[in-house]
């Protein structure tokens, strides 16, 4: 059952008239049951733009409103979504685009070369992965209003896989007015040419979050694959609901008042596995890899002997068997890129294969000059990975002679306050913890976390020309073959200098009812288009 | 000279006079006597806590969720952290904050209250400002407290502490006010007698019945508020262990690991409970009649 | 009569001033900057300089303060930090749920309370009696949370009786509705009918031991139209009082009982404004909670001219 521009329209004005009227005319316009999708993610949403934050949420909501050029698919090849024509020039260092037909954002307005043009140049001020590509680009001209060029001065391997990364900062195409945008300040209008539209009117922030398919949406021809081929809405209405309580969300769920969870709590799920009414699937085979991110701007993590002594503190297993329970859905891993993808090796692992040793993280903290001064801890205590490895962070640094404080606040707080790079005593801090795929962990260009370009990278700002040089060299590879040894090299390099110190691996399912289908395996986020219910 | 036949007679009866006297109370106030059993069981405990308890940050991942059992006799949770220990360490934040709660509320509220009740200027401009304290909903006040100040132990007590002040006040001014009418108040004033040491020697001592009371409840009402505020996030600092927050920590696992949730619950009932007891008991036996008039 | 109400509606605008003056100083009086609390973690020191000047925050406190009341009076009461949107829309948004709730508590707990509290009385010193002050004492003690995570438990996962969590609203069907609010308002309502239960006991045993009573005993008029003419009459000043006190424990009792049960009301924006640190929402709706108790109380006020013929002030 699809819509027409024409009724959306009408449909539209009406719920805008009816969210003033009494709401006995609401129910009226809002889609059955049966064909909306209620789901439970792991946070809440609260930036709205996918450019500017590499929070995993506002994936999710750029994947539903908006569009990417192009999308890896389950290959992780990169193929065009809405570029329809694409050609390289001989010397490789001219790539020609021309867009798809029928492009149009929400508005109704066309999607043009300029809006592209705009929207690209903004993720390049932002994202990793972008970053590099950019460094090499001399000119992006706009040919016509469905043509534009990126032009190289040097050869550059990964241009589509950068265009077609489904990792934050997602590379989607808003309209030109919004892509102009500061890079440096959020866009709050939720305006894309994605598969669904955002309903303001409906929506409720820090509540539920409402999105109605796109009727005027055209799909490629192609069967979903992760992020390519054809973005199919099966669905009228997707709501996300805001749940933070991990009982309610599950007992939801089991009630069928929600469809989909996306984080039920390993411990919970001895209560799901028996509910014929309810499947668990595993849609992230590379699951997630923890970070504990130090920062390198202020002491005692300026100095490599303290970062070596994070490596002989941690102790992988306490915190998997602390968050997630069940050995089933975890493992630990001492690897830089994840232990479930190609660049995964061992080399310079023998801290890890020797296990926890606190006597030697505090010699190396007294090696590194540490003066007892606080270090502080952003704790995120509404996220259980998050809030209980930083209590075990915390405790582990207290029995190594280190003075650590925790900093308890939500994830929002922490994500604000992690930008911050004055020193801890003005508002700074010295650890938090988070996690990435573990697909984006096994890819040295693509992932954010990965770059140690001091004060331009990512939070935690780790320098390391060495890194950087071999990560470029990454890029230029050939071969799979070549690709591994440099990441054997990068590796290798890495543990003596310790970007941030690593906590293991999951890969825990996602709960569904068992009526829903069509999720797409990728990691990180929950694309919408495909599903549906039976 | 004494008599030898007399004083062993005048002694015994009182001996047994005094065993007599105890048993009657404890028949005539059972739910007061158990109050108060409790309440010195868990005070006892909380203050012991450092000999007793064990260590309630310690944790082991690798034995979470043990049930209770002859080693850990509130099992542990989902860190491995012992619950009994949690649990008495609890203890501590919540008595520490009902009590003192109660005495500051009483103190301030008594002194506003005896000088409302006496200075009619006092009454008018203060009275006013009593109504409208007591209109912010504690739990209000103290989030808002907390998210512009720090959160810790002394600001939910000051949170705690003022919408308390003024049913205090009003109370304690009322007792005043019936006392001030007594024959004999008016003869003190009449015969120039100091206001102070009319306050002093004769109305304060006519405040202490319902005043107690009314501090037992006060004690309750703030040990359940603080609760509410770590269960809330919006107490005391996450790492101090209180009922409030565990009890908000362990509630995903009510099912596969009830005693995670039911230990802190029970305690924190239990305590609510006993100082309700004791102050229903107080309030029976001192002067019912006041202590209903707030 | 007139001088009366008109008296304690100037009382009750007085006190709201005050309550509003307070909640008004605690943002000044706090350790941060006005501005950059108003504004929030994320803005840059221009949006901070800019707020300051378009809100004046130069300007002498008493002066703010003016300004702000009047705004506040005109139904401003800022803007949340974190949606952007004016704090009284994100409040209307919400209010339906939570007026819902409190309505069905009260409702609950008032016919509850004051018939186990009549019950209590009449048949004083018995087992019933023993009975309703065991579990009304044991009801004030145990906190709304672990009450709404039992009842939880039993009756929506054990049994499957009633949903779970969340809100149905009017529109979606009278049963639907009533349905996620009867937990919710147990939970909420259980300290609330044991407190009203005890005073209507005392009350009504007050009034049962007076002279007109057993008069109208002797006389032979039957206990029913005894204890509810003139016996509930009379009692109900101090518990109409205690009806209004109540409120002031609903109103927080809704905050946790509404992150119990994931009830989308306005006690949850406030939760959830705790950990977005967005002080606007925390000040606007503290301070229309106790502008609803204030007026709550001069409602109980009022009612107690119509209840007691001897109350004149």
């Amino acid at each position: 059952m699809t819509t027409s521009r024409r009724t959306f329209v009408k449909g539209s004005a009406a719920t805008a008239a009816a969210a003033s009227a009494p709401g006995l005319l609401r129910a009226q316009t809002a889609p059955s049951a049966a064909r909306t999708l209620r789901v439970v993610l792991h946070g809440d949403l609260k930036i709205f733009d996918p450019i500017w934050t590499t929070a995993n949420m506002t994936g999710n909501h750029g994947l539903l409103i908006y569009d990417t050029l192009f999308g890896m698919d389950d290959k992780r090849i990169p193929q065009p979504q809405m570029v329809d024509k694409w050609g390289v020039s001989d010397d490789k260092l001219t790539y020609t685009f021309t867009l798809r037909d029928g492009l149009k954002f929400h508005d109704g307005q066309a999607v043009t070369s300029a809006d592209v043009v705009a929207s690209v140049r903004r993720w390049a001020a932002r994202d990793g992965a972008a970053q590099h590509l950019f460094k090499r680009v001399a000119d992006t001209p706009i040919k016509d209003d469905k043509t534009f060029q990126i032009v190289l001065r040097e050869r550059y391997g990964l241009v589509l896989d950068a265009l077609g990364k489904l990792e934050t900062n997602l590379p989607v195409i808003m309209r030109k007015l919004d892509a102009e945008t500061d890079p440096n300040q959020q866009v709050t209008t939720k305006v894309g040419s994605g598969p669904f539209i955002f309903n303001e009117t409906e929506s409720r922030s820090g509540q539920r979050y409402v999105y109605d398919k796109n009727g005027a949406y055209v799909p490629r021809k192609e069967a979903a694959t992760g992020i390519a081929g054809g973005k199919i809405a099966k669905v009228d209405r997707v709501i996300i609901d805001n749940m933070a309580d991990e009982q309610t969300a599950v007992a939801a769920l089991k009630a069928g008042e929600i469809d989909f969870y996306e984080v039920p709590p390993i411990d919970l799920l001895d209560q799901l596995e028996g509910d014929k009414n309810i499947r668990l699937a595993v849609l992230n085979e590379g699951g997630n890899v923890g970070m504990c991110r130090l920062n390198w701007l202020h002491p005692p993590f300026d100095k490599v002997e303290a970062r070596q002594a994070m490596l002989y503190l941690i102790k992988q297993d306490d915190i998997l068997k602390a968050v997630f329970g069940n050995p089933k859905y975890y493992r630990t891993c001492g690897s830089l890129f994840g232990c479930t993808g190609l660049m995964q090796s061992d080399v310079n692992t023998d801290w890890f294969k020797a296990g926890q040793n606190i006597p030697k993280a505090r010699e190396l903290f007294q090696r590194a000059g540490y003066d007892g001064r606080p270090v502080v801890i952003l704790q995120a205590t509404n996220i259980a990975f998050m809030n209980n490895a930083s209590l075990l962070v915390a405790q582990w640094l207290k029995e190594a002679g280190v003075n650590a404080e925790l900093a308890a606040s939500d994830w929002g707080a922490v994500v604000t306050r992690r930008a911050v790079k004055k020193p801890v005593a003005e508002g700074g801090w010295n650890i938090f913890i988070t996690w990435g795929s573990g697909e984006g962990f096994d890819n040295p260009i693509g992932f954010v976390a990965h770059t140690a370009n001091g004060e331009a990278g990512w939070f935690g700002w780790p320098k390391d020309d060495l890194h950087e040089k071999l990560r470029d060299d990454w890029a230029m590879a050939t071969s799979l073959d070549e690709r591994k040894a440099i990441a054997r090299k990068l590796q290798e390099n890495a543990w003596n200098y310790v970007p941030m110190a690593l906590l293991g691996q999951w890969a825990p399912p996602v709960a569904m009812r068992a009526n829903v289908s069509g999720f797409i395996p990728i990691p990180a986020h929950v694309p919408f288009w495909n599903v549906e219910k039976a | 000279m004494v008599d030898a036949t007399t004083t062993p007679i005048a002694l015994a009866p009182s001996r047994a006079a005094r065993r007599a006297r105890v048993w009657r109370f404890l028949r005539r106030n059972p739910t007061m006597v158990l109050g108060l059993v409790i309440l010195g069981a868990m005070l006892l405990a909380a203050l012991a806590a450092p000999w007793i308890a064990g260590n309630p940050y310690a944790m082991k991942p690798i034995q979470r969720f043990q049930p209770p059992s002859d080693t850990l006799w509130f099992g542990t949770d989902n860190l491995g952290r012992d619950v009994y220990a949690r649990t008495i360490y609890g203890a501590r934040v919540s008595l520490a904050v009902g009590l003192t709660v109660a005495l500051v509320a009483v103190s301030i509220g008594l002194l506003i209250g005896l000088l409302a009740g006496f200075f009619h200027w006092v009454e008018a401009l203060v009275m006013r400002l009593m109504d409208g304290l007591m209109a912010i909903p504690a739990i209000l006040l103290a989030i808002a407290l907390i998210s512009l100040f720090k959160g810790s132990v002394a600001i939910v007590i000051i949170a705690i502490v003022i919408p308390e002040v003024p049913r205090v006040a009003r109370l304690v001014r009322s007792v005043v006010l019936t006392a001030r009418e007594q024959p004999y108040i008016e003869a003190a004033i009449a015969s120039g007698t100091r206001v102070r040491r009319i306050l002093w020697r004769h109305i304060l001592p006519s405040t202490f019945p319902p005043l107690i009371v009314q501090a037992t409840y006060i004690c309750a009402s703030a040990i359940l508020i603080e609760a509410g505020l770590s269960f809330l996030g919006a107490g005391t600092p996450p790492e101090i262990p209180t009922w409030g927050n565990m009890i908000a920590s362990s509630r995903v696992y009510l099912a596969r690991a009830p005693w995670t949730v039911f230990c802190p619950g029970l305690a924190l009932a239990l305590v609510v409970l006993s100082v309700n007891l004791v102050g229903d008991g107080l309030r029976d036996r001192l002067d019912p009649r006041i202590a209903r008039r707030m | 009569m007139l001088a009366f109400i008109i008296r304690r509606l100037l009382t009750t605008v007085l006190v709201m001033a005050i309550v509003a003056a307070f909640i008004f100083l605690l943002l000044h009086l706090s350790p941060g900057d006005p501005a950059a609390i108003i504004v929030g973690d994320n803005a840059t020191q221009i949006q901070i300089d800019a707020v300051r000047k378009q809100l004046g925050l130069d300007d002498p406190l008493a002066l703010q303060f003016v300004r702000w009341l009047l705004g506040v009076c005109r139904g401003d009461l800022g803007i949340s930090i974190f949606s952007h949107e004016p704090v009284v829309k994100l409040i209307t948004q919400r209010i339906e749920p939570t007026l819902s709730l409190a309505t069905t508590t009260l409702l609950l707990a008032v016919t509850i309370a004051v018939s186990f509290g009549v019950i209590a009385a009449w048949r004083v010193g018995t087992w019933v009696d023993r009975v309703v002050m065991v579990l009304s004492v044991v009801s004030f003690s145990v906190p709304v949370f672990v009450v709404g995570y039992l009842l939880i438990y039993l009756f929506s996962i054990k049994l499957g009786w009633l949903p779970v969590q969340g809100y149905a609203p009017l529109t979606q069907g009278l049963i639907v509705w009533v349905r996620h609010l009867i937990l919710p308002s147990i939970a909420l309502g259980l300290a609330y009918v044991a407190l009203i239960a005890r005073i209507t006991r005392t009350a009504m045993l007050d009034v049962l031991s007076e002279d007109y009573i057993r008069t109208a005993r002797a006389k032979g008029v039957a206990t029913g139209p005894v204890l509810m003419k003139h016996a509930l009459k009379n009692a109900g000043v101090p518990i109409v009082t205690v009806i209004g006190i109540g409120v002031a424990l609903l109103i927080g009792g809704v905050v946790i009982t509404e992150t119990v049960f994931n009830i989308p009301g306005v006690g949850r924006l406030v939760v959830d404004a705790i950990s977005q640190r967005d002080y606007p929402i925390i000040q606007g709706v503290t301070l229309i909670f106790s502008g609803v108790y204030v007026i709550v109380n001069l409602l109980v006020d009022l009612s107690y001219a119509a209840l007691d013929p001897r109350i004149r002030y």
